[in-house]
Formats: C-alpha cells, structure tokens, sequence
C-alpha cells in the first residue's frame, strides 16, 4: 500500500505524500514520508516554533542559567510553565522566565540598550546566577538587534558571568527542529571546551538528548552511578551550563534523542573524536541493550549484567502482570518524533501492546526510516498530522489509548479514548526498568478507567448491561 | 548466491532494520561508516578472527557487532552451521542490503547534506 | 496573632511604575494571545493567526491547560520566506483551506502577530482577495473575514481580547431592525461566570446576548462522542449587536472597545460599570440592568444576595480581618478583588497589573473609589511582573498572609509558604475553577470560601492555631 490521501485532505492532496500506511514486503527505499517541510496553512498543525526548540526543549531545562527572551512577552510566558523537567536543586529552570518586553519603540528604535539593561538587571537581582542564555525571537531577529555584541559587552564588564546566544527565530526552519539544530551548533561553536572539570572516573561520558521529564535523567543517574561511570555533562537534563562546556572530555558520547541532540554527537565525533552511541532508553529490552554496549565499550562487562540482573529481578515481574492485561491493546503514539521509533517496538516487545498508528510534529525523514523500519505493517505513519486527519485516523485505528500532548488529549477524551502524556508523562520517569514499569502502569490505569466506558452509556436507552472493565488489585 | 542463502540474508537484514539504530544515523558518511564497519566486525567475530580495535570508534563498532552477533546466534541457530565462506557470503549480502536501504536508494532528502 | 495598629492617620494609596525594564515572570501573555481567546468565544470560528507557529501551539495549550479542553486555532505558519517576501499568500492560502475542510465555518479573525507587523503584511488586502476568492468559490456561503491587528509589542493579552472582540463586531454588525436586546460585555471571565449572569438575566427577565457566550468552555463527554466545545455567541448575535437597545460593559478593558464602537458607530447606548466583583458592585450592575430595561429586581436575587452576605459575615471579621493580601492579574480584576476584600474586611496592601497600559490603569475611577476607602496602606503596581511581588517578599519588605492571582504565581506561594488562592486566568493547579463563578452575589460567596479553605488547609498544615477550627 502506498501513500494515503484520507477523505479530509482532498482539497490539500499535498498531504498524500506526508502519510504512509505499511504493507508486506515494503521498505523505505519505496515510500518515505515528506517530513521536515513547511506546514500548509490553515491546516490545524500540531507544531510549535524554532524559538521553542531551542529555549524550552533544550536550553530551559539548565538547572543553573537566566534564560533571556529578547522580544515581546508571550515568547516568555509561552515557554514557561509548559513542561516537566525537574532539577535537584529546586526546579529553578521551571519557576523562572526573562524577557526583555519589547516594545514598539523598540522595534523602531532597536532593542539592544533594552536588552542591555534586562540582562544587567536579572544578574543584579538573582546575584547568585552567573550563566545566561539569551534568545532572539521573531521581531527581534527581523530588526536585526545583535544580541551578540551586547552580550560580549556584558560578559566584558562582568567578567564573573558567561553568556551563550542562540539566534533562532520563530519563523526559522518549519519546525521546533530547527531550533534544536541552532542550539547545538551554536553551543559546538562556542561554549564546548571552554573549561575543563575534575575527572574522576576512567569511564567517562557524556548523556546527551535526555531532558530529564519527570526525573527520566535522575534514574538513570543511579545506573551510571552504580556502573561507576562518570557523565560529565548532561545535554540538558538535570544539567549544568558549565559541564556542557567541558563535552569534549567524555569518552564516549551516548545519545538517546538524535532528533534533538545528533548534531552536537556528531559534531563531538568529528572535531574530538568521541564516537557516537545511540540507544532507545524507553523499554527493558532496549535499557538492557544500551547498558550492555556502554558497559562493553569500556570494558566492565560484569558490572553491566549485575545492574541488568538486579533490575530485572525487581522490576520484570510488575511489567509481566501488566503486560498480561495490555496485551493485544492498541495505542496510537502523536508526539515530537523520535519517541515513535523509541516507544512502537518496546511496548510491543515490553507490554504486547500494538502501536496502530503515529504521527510526528518535527521529525525528520530519518525518523521515519526507523519507525518504519520498526513499527508494524497496517499501521499509519504521518508526518505533521493536522486535527481533522487525527479524526479520521482514530476511526480507521480504533486506538484504546493515544500516547500524545494535554491538548489532544482533551479532545480524545470526547470521544471516550483515554490518553497518556506523551511528552511530560503522566507519572513518570518512564525511562529505564523502573521508568517502563510506570508507563505501563500509567496505559493500565488509562485503559481501565471506567469513566470513558459510563461515558458511552446513554441512559434514556432503557437499562444497559455495561460490562464496565473494572481494574483488579496489582 | 544461493535462493537459500539469499533468504538468510533477508532473515539476517529484516532483524537488522528492526533492531538497531546505528544504520539510521544522520548522514551518509556516519551511516557507511557504521553498517561497513559493525559488518566487517561482526563478519570477524563470526569467523573467530581477531579484529581492530584502535580507536574509540573502532571498539564502539566492534561493541556494536557483539551485539549484533550475540542476537544473531540466539535468533538464528543455522548460523553456528554456517561454513566461514557461507558466513563471508551472508554477511556481504547483509552490508549490500543496509547500504541500499539506508543510503543507496534511501528517499532520506538529508542524507547528503554538507551541514544539517 | 499579634496587633498591629498603624500609627499612621491617613492612609496612603501609592501607584508606582515596575522600576526595572526587563521582566522576570510576566502575568500576561502577548496581545494575539487573548486575541484569540475572544475569537473562540464565537461559534462556527476558528481564528488565524499570521505568524510563527509557537504564536498558536502555545496559546491552544494554555487554554487546554485552563479549560482543560481543546480549542481550534489555525495558523499561517510564517516560515523564513515570508519573513523576506512577506507573508500574505500564506493568509489567503489558510483562508482558503479553512474554508474548504471545515463547511461550518462562518467567521476567520486574522490575528496579527510582532512578526507579521514588523514584516507590515497589508492584511485588509489579503481579506480583499480572500473575499473574491471565496464569492467564487463558495457562491452560497458567507464567511466573514475580521482583520485583527494585535501586534504583540503592544499592550498584552488584555488589550488583543479587546481589539478582537472589537474587530469582529466591526466586521459583522449590520443596522437592522431593533431587537430590544441587551448587550452585555462580560470581559475575560471563566464559564462559571457566564452561568451567573446568564441565571442572573434570566430571572430578570431580560433578553440579552453576551459577548461571548463562554459557557460552553466547560464541555460534557457525550454519549454520541460529540465534541461541544465552542463559543456560543453566534454570527447572527454579532450582527444584532448594533440593533440592541443597550449595551452594559462589565470590564473596562475587555470588550469595552467594542461596547463603545456600537455607541459611536450604530447609537447603541453604552453603560460602563465596574465589574461585579463583591457584593456592592453587583448590587450596582443588578441596578443598572433594571435601570436600563425597567425589570424589576426580582425576590431570587434580593435572596442570593442575603445566602452570600450570610456566608461572608461567617468569615470576615472572625477570620479575614487584618489579614494582608496581595493581588496580581488582569486590572479589571485585581481592582474588583480589591473591592471585594474591603467587603469582608481582607486588606488588600499590594495590587499588581502588568503591561504597558499604566496612563489607562491609572485613571480607573475604582483606583479612586479604593483611595478614599481604605484604611491601611496600598501600594498599586502597575507595568509589573511577578518579581515584584517574588522580591517584596523575599526582602521582606511585605508581610503577606494570602495572595490572591492565577497559577503562573504558584510557586511565591509554595516557595514562601503563603496561603494561594487561585483566580483569574489560568488556573491550571487546581481543579475545576473555571466552572465556579467568581463575579456576582454567589461569586462573591465562593471567593470568600475559597479563601477561607486556602487558610484553614494552611493553619492546619503549619499547625498554625489550627485547634481554632475544632468547634467552629
């Protein structure tokens, strides 16, 4: 089978070449979908900007830096109070947002005295910070403020701060992917090997695209601690401003997202040699594997298969009771990109869950080179899937649950299907053993909640037998 | 080749494609760079030889194919039957076939980007 | 508790400016933000925004947040080119796909953003073409097309409600036949509210439309799986908007432009009055709709009225009084929940209202009414962020027991351990509160409540004389 043009796109036929649905004996080299292209307007997309990719997927996550808009306030506000990515040292990245509240006499005079002055103000006011990132955004990018100089000027006459930039407007690029790319070269550029920190491990590396949802990056710590590897930065989660200047001291770099993260891997391979890692953290089959081949790069085998063996003792024996009664269930994953391929063949493998339909909002066509590659025939792969095709997708999948954001998920809920956030989780961290055991608990819960079961009933059609799926005791 | 080899390599390469990221990776350079050496590795430790293992980038790959070679051997129990030609033949089948897939005839538009 | 009594004779009102330039937590989002909150408000309209797509992604996520419901925001998803060339083919171009895939849709506000007004997109061009294009295309249909300019380094998310709701009454009303119908602006308030005045109209017996009609943000789960979450004010209600007898404004700086647009415009009379916060601004806002319609005040409400009074006299002097309260939002709100806390004795010492709109804020006549009411000191803030309510506390130049605003302050409250109640807009860390009315004799009763909850749940987890509460 082919690309799909669905009954709602027949007036935007375009879309056709954006949504593939597997048949046997089909690769990629035959059907690709267009990804990474620009949205048609007027569709009801899904996606966000390039500005977002870069300050609240990437740089708003550092637990220890002044993140500065330099535009308008809704830049700001928009990016903050948006995600869940907890630090241990009081979730500083997610009670704060700076701006530097432009106005129009600044779009006719030019902004940067007024950025000047903002950055000066949030150093005077929160002393104890001494790192910074400062954004452009739409209007300040088309007036062309440098918000490189100031910041030179800045940084000049305090010399106890740092400051990074990230040029990456709004309009920039079709996507939040965009953003993720300026953010990475620019921090290649610049801030890597910059400083050097205290090295206290033979085993050293550097944990990048994982941005600490719900703790994701803090469990994990606890395998790498009890490895005894040393990660000596975080590209974000959980991280410093100044560890990730100190990339180029890692042995190895491991990479969970390449969606958002390959650049600086690659970036580090090529300028220091550090090869590149990719593993799936989402998953026991996957953890297992990617702690494996981290332990096998450097040699501790043994510690490994004992990490693996105790969590697996603790751990599979929960899985294994949900994933008697999820299986055979069908989800539908609408998220970013990459948790596609992370997510379709684990909680297949994992939970027995069948993953019938998915669709990216930034991905690229890599991205759907492998969850093609790993996801199941019958199933739709859509490439920036708008609201009316969701509605037609949902009644040719028929998901039980829809692994996706609140706002879609507040829609599916009308039509009686539960949903788990896809992004911030509903009660997470979902990565590693313990973190798959709460995503399976989560899709349980979800799938057995007798809510969207009374939802169907209509009480003026006389007495209904309705056979509501109660949950059992764990 | 033979149709009966030929459908090991398929065996082979669907487990492959459904498994393992390294095939996938951004560019064309670090895609070759992976499916030509995880193979040439993984080609080595199937026939007992001893492989290169330099650099850091070398011992990941070779980190990779150990991997590879161990889910194979569990997956795939002709394999430990297979003559040191028939492995050299499977697996040469196996790297044309990633390289096609993943590079050659990929509709991936990046793949030969010079930036990203 | 210890007693403090001021030394000072007079009591001062002091109205001072944010002193620094940047800000650190803002309380308002940008202009095409509540630009497009006024536009869900009406049926049958999904609103496009010219510019990038964060413009909308966001902004539809705040309202999920909020409402916990989706709405449908269209963009024009302006990529670099548009940024070089400009941008208005990919206006016509989203005209045209909203018209072809959704056959309901009757009304498209073009809500411009800091980009699409920096780049100068001629967007009254754009509607000209897209209304050829549309004649032809679709003979049998009318969608109209309202040209909303809320360039976002303007003002805030206050005042692009206001130009929408403005602009789409431009765009639709039509001189027709009287309809003797009240128009009635309530601003930017939550489904509960609507549900008040609407029950507030009814039992007066007035006919009268509300722009918008939001009560439907608060949307079942139907058995036939139909999605119900949408604006309720209808084109047909925007066209007799300039045919009614009367219009009363409840918010002096949401949806007052269009209220007074109707007066100059179509010689519909216009009546602004504070909004109904408290018992003594609804008492007003009742008056003013029989003054206007010469229905009488009907028994129901002098009731409602004596149930809320009851209920708040239970609390004020025993658990409010001397109480110091800090208020942060929408001006129209912060004044009216100031009036509200002088009712049951709360004292409201800090008042904090954002954006650069200060000359307006500065004349209200309730900043003048709260002037010669009050018997403390207040400081009004205006222009302010919510570092100016973090820093105050943490220097500890204010003492506050309550601080009253919505969920983008959570954490001054948790951080400093100060009883948060949430009002206003968004409330997305407590359940439900869009569905609870917070203007009006009843709203003023559940504010009261809700406040005397946020304490007691506070003296019992500081352990703070909460033995009080075990024969009350």
């Amino acid at each position: 089978m082919p690309m799909v043009l669905l009954n709602c796109d027949k007036d935007i036929p375009e879309r056709q070449k954006h949504i593939y649905l597997k048949a046997p004996n089909e690769s990629t080299r035959e059907f690709l979908p267009i990804a990474n292209a620009a949205t048609i307007p007027g569709t009801l997309s899904e996606r966000g900007c390039a500005f977002c990719g870069a300050k609240l997927v990437i740089g708003g996550v550092l637990k220890d830096t002044i993140q500065m808009i330099h535009g308008p306030i809704g830049c700001a506000y928009d990016t903050w109070h948006t995600k869940r990515y907890p630090t241990d040292n009081g979730h500083f990245n997610m009670k704060y947002v700076w701006s530097t509240d432009m106005k129009e006499s600044h779009v006719v005079f030019g902004g940067e005295k007024r950025l000047e002055k903002s950055i000066n103000e949030a150093f005077d006011e929160m002393p104890e910070i001494k790192r910074m990132i400062v954004y452009t955004t739409c209007p300040t990018a088309l007036i062309g403020d440098d918000i490189k100089a100031v910041s030179k000027k800045v940084m000049s006459e305090r010399p106890e701060v740092d400051i990074f930039t990230v040029e990456c407007p709004g309009f920039a690029g079709v996507s939040q992917s965009k953003g993720h790319h300026v953010l990475n070269i620019g921090w290649i550029n610049e801030k890597v090997d910059t400083l050097e920190k205290e090295i206290t491990s033979e085993y050293t590396m550097n944990f990048i695209g994982d941005f600490n949802i719900q703790g994701d990056t803090q469990l994990l710590q606890t395998y790498w601690d009890k490895l005894g590897i040393q990660v000596v930065s975080h590209f974000t989660g959980n991280g410093t401003y100044d560890d990730l200047r100190c990339m180029q001291q890692a042995k190895l770099n491991v990479v969970n997202c390449a969606r958002s993260s390959g650049y600086i891997a690659n970036e580090l391979k090529k300028r220091y040699g550090i090869p590149r890692l990719d593993i799936d953290s989402w998953g026991f089959s996957y953890m297992e594997e990617g702690v494996r081949k981290i332990c096998a790069f450097f040699g501790i085998e043994e510690r490994g298969e004992q990490l693996i063996a105790e969590e697996r003792a603790k751990w599979k024996p929960k899985l294994d009771w949900y994933k008697e009664r999820l299986k055979g269930k069908k989800m539908a994953i609408w998220t970013g990109g990459p948790r596609l391929w992370h997510w379709t063949k684990s909680v297949e493998n994992d939970l027995g869950i069948e993953v019938v339909a998915m669709s990216s909002k930034f991905g690229h066509e890599e991205d759907f080179e492998k969850v093609i590659a790993r996801g199941r025939e019958g199933t739709y792969y859509i490439d920036d899937g708008n609201e009316l095709e969701f509605f037609e997708i949902i009644d040719l999948v028929k998901p039980d649950v829809i692994f996706t954001g609140p706002r879609v998920g507040e829609l599916v809920k009308k039509m009686h299907i539960p949903y788990i956030n896809g992004h911030g989780y509903h009660n997470g961290p979902y990565m590693g053993f313990e973190g798959f055991v709460n995503l399976a608990r989560d899709t349980y819960n979800a799938i057995y909640n007798p809510l969207r079961h009374l939802a169907a009933v209509d009480i003026r059609e006389g007495a209904v037998d309705s056979n509501l799926l109660f949950r059992e005791a764990v | 080749m033979t149709s009966v080899l030929s459908s090991k390599v398929d065996e082979l390469y669907h487990y492959v494609q459904e498994r393992f990221l390294w095939q996938f990776y951004s560019r064309t350079w670090d895609r070759t760079e992976n499916i030509d050496g995880i193979v040439a590795e993984g080609t080595c430790i199937l026939l007992g030889e001893a492989t290169k293992r330099d650099t850091p980038t070398e011992r990941l790959l070779a980190v990779e194919a150990k991997v590879m070679v161990d889910d194979f051997h569990a997956r795939f129990p002709w394999l430990k039957d297979a003559t040191a030609e028939e492995v050299r033949v499977l697996m040469s089948g196996l790297r044309e076939k990633l390289t096609d897939v993943a590079i050659t005839s990929s509709k991936n538009h990046e793949l030969n980007h010079t930036l990203y | 508790m210890p007693c403090e009594i001021s030394d000072k004779s007079v009591a001062e009102v002091k109205i001072v400016s944010k002193k620094r330039a940047g800000i650190i937590n803002p309380m308002y989002d940008c202009q095409p933000a509540g630009a497009q909150y006024a536009g869900i408000g009406v049926k049958d309209s999904i609103p496009l925004v010219h510019g990038g797509q964060g413009c909308t992604m966001f902004v539809r996520l705040l309202f999920a947040q909020h409402f916990k419901e989706n709405f449908d925001i269209a963009s024009t998803s302006l990529h670099e080119e548009s940024a070089v060339f400009g941008g208005t083919r990919r206006v016509e171009e989203g005209v045209m796909v909203l018209a072809r895939r959704y056959p309901d849709l009757r009304i498209i506000p073009i809500i411009t953003t800091c980009s699409t007004e920096v780049i100068g997109d001629d967007i009254e061009g754009s509607i000209n073409v897209c209304e050829r294009a549309l004649k032809k295309e679709f003979p049998d249909r009318q969608i109209y097309l309202a040209p909303v300019h809320t360039p976002s380094f303007k003002g805030s998310q206050v005042s692009g409600y206001d130009e929408c709701v403005k602009s789409m009454i431009k765009t639709v009303a039509k001189k027709g036949a009287p309809t003797g119908k009240l128009n009635v602006f309530p601003g930017w308030v939550n489904p509960g509210d609507i549900t008040q005045l609407k029950y507030y109209l009814s039992e007066m017996g007035v006919d009268a439309t509300l722009f918008m009609d939001t009560e439907d943000f608060d949307s079942p789960m139907m058995p036939d799986k139909s999605i119900q979450t949408h604006g309720r004010t209808t084109i047909e209600d925007l066209q007799d908007s300039a045919n009614a007898k009367a219009t009363l404004a409840l918010a002096r700086y949401e949806g007052a432009a269009a209220a007074a647009y109707l007066e100059e415009a179509h010689n519909v009379p216009n009546h602004q009055i504070n909004t109904p916060y408290g018992i003594k601004n609804t008492d007003d806002m009742l008056r003013k709709i029989s003054e206007i319609t010469g229905k009488p005040i009907p028994d129901s409400l002098v009731r409602e009225r004596g149930i809320a009074l009851d209920a708040m006299a239970d609390l004020a002097h025993m658990f409010f009084a001397n109480k110091k309260v800090a208020i942060f939002g929408h001006a129209d709100l912060v004044l009216g929940l100031a009036q509200f806390c002088l009712e049951v004795e709360l004292e409201p010492v800090l008042l904090l209202i954002g954006d650069d709109q200060g000359s307006k804020y500065k004349k209200d006549p309730r900043i003048e009414e709260l002037k010669n009411s009050v018997h403390f000191d207040m400081e009004i803030v205006h222009n302010a962020d919510l570092w100016d309510l973090e820093r105050r506390i943490k220097k500890g130049e204010i003492k506050l027991d309550l601080i009253m605003g919505h969920s983008k302050g959570r954490y001054i409250a948790i951080d400093a351990n100060i009883p948060m109640v949430r009002v206003g807009f968004p409330t997305f860390d407590r359940a439900g509160l869009y569905r609870k009315p917070t203007i009006g004799y009843k709203g003023a009763m559940e504010l009261a409540e809700m406040t005397a909850n946020a304490m007691f749940a506070h003296m019992e987890y500081t352990k703070d004389r909460e033995w009080i509460l075990n024969t009350w």
